[in-house]
């Protein structure tokens, strides 16, 4: 029995949310009415559509009470370590420690579009020369100043290297501002020479062990930092022990994935799916509360499908999309122009693979660090892209480029040149600033012209 | 039976008017502005009036263009990238690349055998490239529109536009007429700009024979810009500006049809 679902306003979601406390659905502590956020600010809830389950509900609010957790982190005596540029692996050094909260200051991108740029962290941003040249993370910036949003933290760590350029400069002014970082270097991953030794990383990318190696020299720098703050040593079991926790909360996202991918009708929207993904490198500041979450999503999901229950119908055009977006709508804009989320590439494939558990930790955290997509060649990103495209049966492929951003500049060419020759596929590029209003007939135009191409290919 | 085509573009609205046969009936064409489906309307009815024809006689509609989804009195809504394939497509069926420059943006779309898209690239968060550089020129230099190709085939040596800003290129010209280049140049010059913004757009995803549509089209002198630019002949369509509410008349057709 196919069953056909629909998203929901955050009007509907008031009358949603009464009619799960009548019927006495029980709600974490964070829970609640998804429009109090609105009340501090969150405007862009307004205009988005949400999946309708408890579910859903529960991810929204755990997503946007990060910051209160983080204050009654400060207030409960813990130390707040900020992993930036960090996609997956010193938070799970961190989360070894007891007493030791980490989160991702460069999260705060997100809320300029969350607060519809009511927060004025660009503003801030521009007024001490980073303007829109550089990538909208630098709201982060603006956050710390203010301190409105998250306490400043404790201890701040920060990959430089071969990851973004400008994420390298925003972060190089905060440190200048007051805010020392310590630096951790991420070489660019490159192939290893004939008879150089070598790992097969991850993902299926390899590089060099002298690589590796250096890698994991400068985690035993971050390793001697996080004892420091902590008094306690982080011995191989209490890492491991955190790696099997990252292990389950990357397990249940692979399982989510695939099941909103393969299933005939989506049984999950791009937006939530989008937002679920990023827990795996930032946790929201809590690993165990995230394995909940996600366990609640994937029995959700599992379910739907089972039922053959789903949005959007059999005929929406299957589409994989790379990057993440700097405004949420865009997400919902997809599946407004006909298509459905069936693939996805946000820049952090590699903290969805599972970390090794039959090596020791600090070499497996290495590897997963120089798995990293940002760190190796553009072909190497673009060759896993095909592997996943054809794995997932997409049908086209939507390259999101962040404004700004300097990884975006060439990469997202060298994939579409690699999808359409390999595959065949129609790609299609857009840019989306974090409040794109202005500029939706613009981008509606795009994604429908992609999706209409593709509906043409079908009755070929 | 008659079948209605809309472009509603960013500077003007375009309406064709075609029976099954998609035999052109009447066209027509008015200037964009604010409230874009009123002046739709009014366009397709004075194009229905000239046709001798009435509103309940057009059996299906299509919109298209940046303004379409506000022509709430359409049956559907295509985007212009189909609709100016299609429209090519109709015209020229061995076509295999359109480069359509509209008012505020400009687009090259690579077609199938049968006519379909194959891929296109879109310009239209940048004037350079678009009509709108045209107008800023024509503008500055105290030159009507259509009288700008006269004035670049009457260029010497065409000026260089160096700047990819429209409104840099602006201070440029400004630049460029105190140092005592002449108009005819200047012109000339912007042309070759706007050209090697298509060029640049295009890559190598050009393949003959390659069709010239939109409102651009139309100026003389930007046919062969483009051929020099991208280094390929390029024919300009019958009725440039038309081509994507001409797409859009056909489609309406094939959907009207199927009833």
């Amino acid at each position: 029995m196919k069953s056909l679902l629909s998203q929901i306003t955050l009007d509907d979601w008031d009358t949603q949310y009464e009619s799960f406390r009548a019927a006495g659905v029980s709600e974490p502590d964070y829970g609640g009415p998804l429009r109090r956020h609105t009340h501090e600010g969150d405007l862009r809830l307004l205009r988005i559509k949400y999946d309708p389950s408890i579910e859903a509900l529960n991810l929204w609010n755990f997503l946007l009470t990060e910051e209160d957790r983080l204050h009654a982190a400060r207030l409960n005596g813990k130390k707040i370590v900020g992993t930036m540029k960090d996609l997956g692996t010193v938070p799970l050094m961190a989360y070894a420690l007891p007493d030791i909260i980490a989160f991702y200051p460069d999260g705060a991108w997100w809320i300029p579009c969350v607060m519809e740029l009511g927060a004025g962290l660009l503003g801030v941003a521009d007024s001490i020369g980073l303007d829109e040249s550089f990538c909208p993370v630098r709201a982060m910036v603006g956050a710390f100043l203010t301190e409105a949003h998250f306490p400043i933290p404790d201890l701040l760590i920060c990959s430089v290297g071969a990851v973004c350029d400008d994420f390298s400069a925003i972060a190089q002014r905060l440190n200048g501002l007051g805010y020392p970082i310590h630096w951790w270097e991420i070489p660019h991953r490159r192939h290893p020479d004939t008879g150089e030794p070598s790992v097969m990383l991850p993902g299926g990318a390899q590089a060099p062990v002298s690589q590796l190696e250096f890698v994991r020299s400068q985690f035993e720098g971050i390793k001697r930092l996080l004892e420091d703050l902590s008094g306690q040593s982080l011995t191989d079991d209490v890492l491991m022990a955190s790696i099997r926790t990252g292990n389950r909360v990357r397990r249940l996202l692979k399982t989510l994935r695939t099941l909103t991918f393969t299933s005939e009708i989506c049984p999950m929207p791009a937006l939530e799916l989008l937002i679920a993904e990023m827990l795996a490198i930032h946790f929201c500041s809590d690993p165990a509360e995230t394995i909940r979450v996600l366990s609640g999503l994937v029995d959700r999901v599992r379910s739907r499908v089972e039922e053959r229950a789903g949005f959007f119908g059999e005929e929406a055009v299957r589409i994989f999309w790379v990057n993440p977006v700097a405004d949420l709508t865009a997400m919902n804009m997809l599946e407004e122009c006909g298509g459905r989320i069936c693939g996805t590439e946000y820049l952090f494939t590699h903290a969805l693979d599972e970390i090794p558990e039959d090596m020791p930790p600090m070499d497996a955290l290495a590897q997963m660090a120089l798995a990293d997509p940002m760190v190796g060649s553009a072909q190497d990103r673009a060759r896993r892209v095909c592997n996943d495209l054809e794995q997932f049966g997409s049908e086209g492929l939507i390259i999101s480029k962040i404004p700004g951003a300097s990884h975006c500049a060439l990469e997202g060419a060298r994939i579409a040149e690699r999808v359409q020759q390999q595959l065949g596929l129609p790609v299609l590029e857009i840019e989306v600033p974090p409040v794109c209003d202005a500029v939706k007939p613009s981008l509606r135009g795009r994604i429908s012209a992609l999706l209409e191409l593709i509906r043409e290919r079908r009755h070929r | 039976m008659i079948f209605s085509g809309i472009d509603a573009g960013s500077r003007a609205i375009k309406v064709v008017l075609i029976d099954q046969d998609h035999k052109i009936l009447e066209t027509g064409c008015a200037d964009q502005g604010i409230h874009q489906a009123d002046l739709a309307l009014a366009l397709l009815e004075n194009t229905l009036d000239r046709a001798g024809m009435r509103r309940d006689e057009v059996q299906y509609t299509v919109a298209t263009g940046y303004g379409r989804d506000s022509l709430s009195f359409a049956d559907t809504t295509i985007t212009e990238i189909t609709c100016h394939a299609r429209g090519v497509f109709h015209l020229n069926p061995e076509a295999r690349t359109v480069i359509d420059i509209g008012g505020q943006d400009s687009k090259l779309i690579r077609l199938e055998q049968n006519g379909h898209v194959r891929d296109f690239v879109m310009n239209d968060r940048c004037a350079a490239g678009t009509g709108r550089f045209l107008e800023v020129v024509a503008q500055r230099l105290e030159i009507e529109l259509q009288d700008l190709g006269t004035a670049a085939g009457h260029a010497e040596k065409p000026a260089v536009i160096s700047s990819m800003c429209v409104v840099f290129a602006e201070t440029e010209i400004i630049g460029l007429l105190a140092a005592g280049e002449t108009r005819d140049n200047i012109v000339a010059g912007v042309q070759i700009s706007i050209a090697s913004r298509i060029a640049s757009m295009a890559g190598r995803n050009i393949e003959d024979p390659v069709r010239f549509t939109g409102g651009v089209a139309l100026i003389p002198g930007m046919e062969s810009a483009l051929e020099e630019a991208i280094g390929r002949p390029v024919q300009t369509a019958a009725n440039p500006q038309f081509t994507g509410a001409l797409g859009a008349a056909i489609l309406a057709s094939e959907r009207g049809m199927k009833g």
